[in-house]
């Protein structure tokens, strides 16, 4: 039988440049999981923060074209002729705690103000006050759910 | 009789004091001062040699050494006070009063330690400027100069950090205000606002993360390049003087 001849074809890469790359590969990969697995530790996963869904008392309680504020909650219950609506008391601005005023609210700390709806009249804020669900729980108390938003103005009748 | 000199424990002592110092207490010629000051390892940061330039004061106005300083001490009042600080939301206001009041000293570890923050913020932003105006931030120093940058960002986050410990009014509503603004930032400004908070509002979370970052990140940070700064200051052949700025002798390097 006739010997075929066989001629290696010269490599593209010679050994040691490709385990050299596979080397440095192989750690720069281990590094790039390494971040992530890091930055996805530190990522809060669990809310240790305020619940957001609260209660506010019943609705009997609250009189036709009041405005209380639930100071620890940040929010706060008005009762016109419309129904119940909560707004949240957090600025937009820079998130400090605003006060209710004559024209409706203003922030002590760079001067936004608000109209009694939350709609930006002065300042520095970029939207208006944020405005949360508000439900009657099973036991007839008011509840406000702070991660729901609802646009400005929309009334719940109890 | 036994001869005073051999005794075991004169050798013994000799022997211990030879280890401390190698080369004579006060070694009086220029090479016996340059030995002494090289195998110290806290005297080994100094050059053996210094320009003339660099030794007067109103060059440096020895920023960089204050700021140093300031860091040291900023290190042992801060270790000091963690004894009695505590990071939590129901302790933190009380502790830091407590230190205030009821410690011994205490009020004098926590007002050095917060006047003395203030004062490297103030020192380290005094010290770019001296090494801009005098155009140490040139080559060969561009490098160091970076480093330095990072050593402001590094002050400044832990001036940030600190200033929530005490877990007062305008601490809250300081870092409430700071965490928004970088809540501005494009794309990236929500996550980063809940990674330093660890949720959405400032509480018991924040008041961890703040703590951790304050006590241990940031300072080993900063101590590494610190390390770095040093050493660059040695590598780039000492603190900028104004020979550096003469035109290169013709043909050579300088």
């Amino acid at each position: 039988m006739k010997k075929k001849n066989v001629r290696m074809q010269q490599p593209q890469m010679d050994r040691r440049t490709f385990l050299t790359a596979l080397g440095f590969g192989g750690v720069g990969l281990s590094a790039v999981i390494a971040a992530v697995g890091n930055l996805l530790y530190l990522k809060p996963a669990v809310d240790y923060g305020p619940p957001s869904v609260i209660r506010a008392g019943r609705p009997e309680e609250y009189k036709e074209g009041v405005k209380e504020m639930l100071e620890e909650q940040r929010v706060v219950v008005v009762r016109d002729k419309k129904g119940f609506a909560a707004i949240s008391v957090t600025c937009t601005h820079l998130g400090c705690t605003v006060r209710t005023s004559d024209a409706g609210f203003e922030c002590p700390c760079h001067g936004s103000q608000y109209d009694n709806d939350g709609y930006v009249t002065g300042g520095p804020a970029p939207r208006p006050l944020d405005w949360y669900q508000v439900s009657v729980a099973p036991n007839g108390e008011l509840e406000i759910d702070k991660s729901v938003k609802v646009a400005p103005g929309t009334y719940f009748k109890a | 009789m036994e001869n005073p000199e051999s005794s075991p424990l004169k050798a013994f002592g000799r022997n211990v004091y030879r280890s401390f110092f190698r080369y004579g207490r006060l070694p009086q010629d220029a090479e016996g001062q340059s030995y002494a000051v090289f195998n110290n390892l806290f005297l080994h940061i100094h050059p053996v040699k210094v320009s003339r330039h660099s030794l007067r004061f109103s060059y440096t106005l020895g920023l960089g050494v204050i700021a140093t300083a300031l860091f040291l001490v900023l290190t042992f009042t801060g270790i000091w006070l963690m004894f009695y600080y505590f990071p939590s939301a129901t302790e933190a206001y009380g502790r830091m009063l407590d230190l205030r009041s009821a410690v011994d000293f205490g009020f004098v570890l926590r007002n050095v330690h917060k006047w003395g923050a203030e004062l490297m913020v103030l020192v380290v932003i005094l010290h770019m400027a001296r090494v801009f105006f005098t155009g140490a931030y040139k080559p060969p120093r561009e490098f160091n100069w970076l480093i330095g940058i990072l050593l402001l960002l590094l002050t400044l986050g832990l001036s940030f950090t600190g200033y929530l410990l005490p877990w007062d009014q305008l601490a809250f509503w300081a870092i409430t205000v700071g965490t928004s603004i970088a809540g501005y930032a494009p794309v990236l400004g929500q996550p980063m606002r809940r990674f330093l908070l660890g949720g959405d509002v400032v509480g018991q979370e924040a008041l961890v993360r703040f703590y951790v970052l304050h006590v241990v990140i940031l300072p080993g940070l900063l101590s590494i390049f610190l390390a770095v700064h040093f050493w660059r200051i040695r590598k780039d052949g000492g603190l900028s003087h104004p020979d550096d700025n003469d035109p290169p002798a013709k043909g050579g390097a300088r």
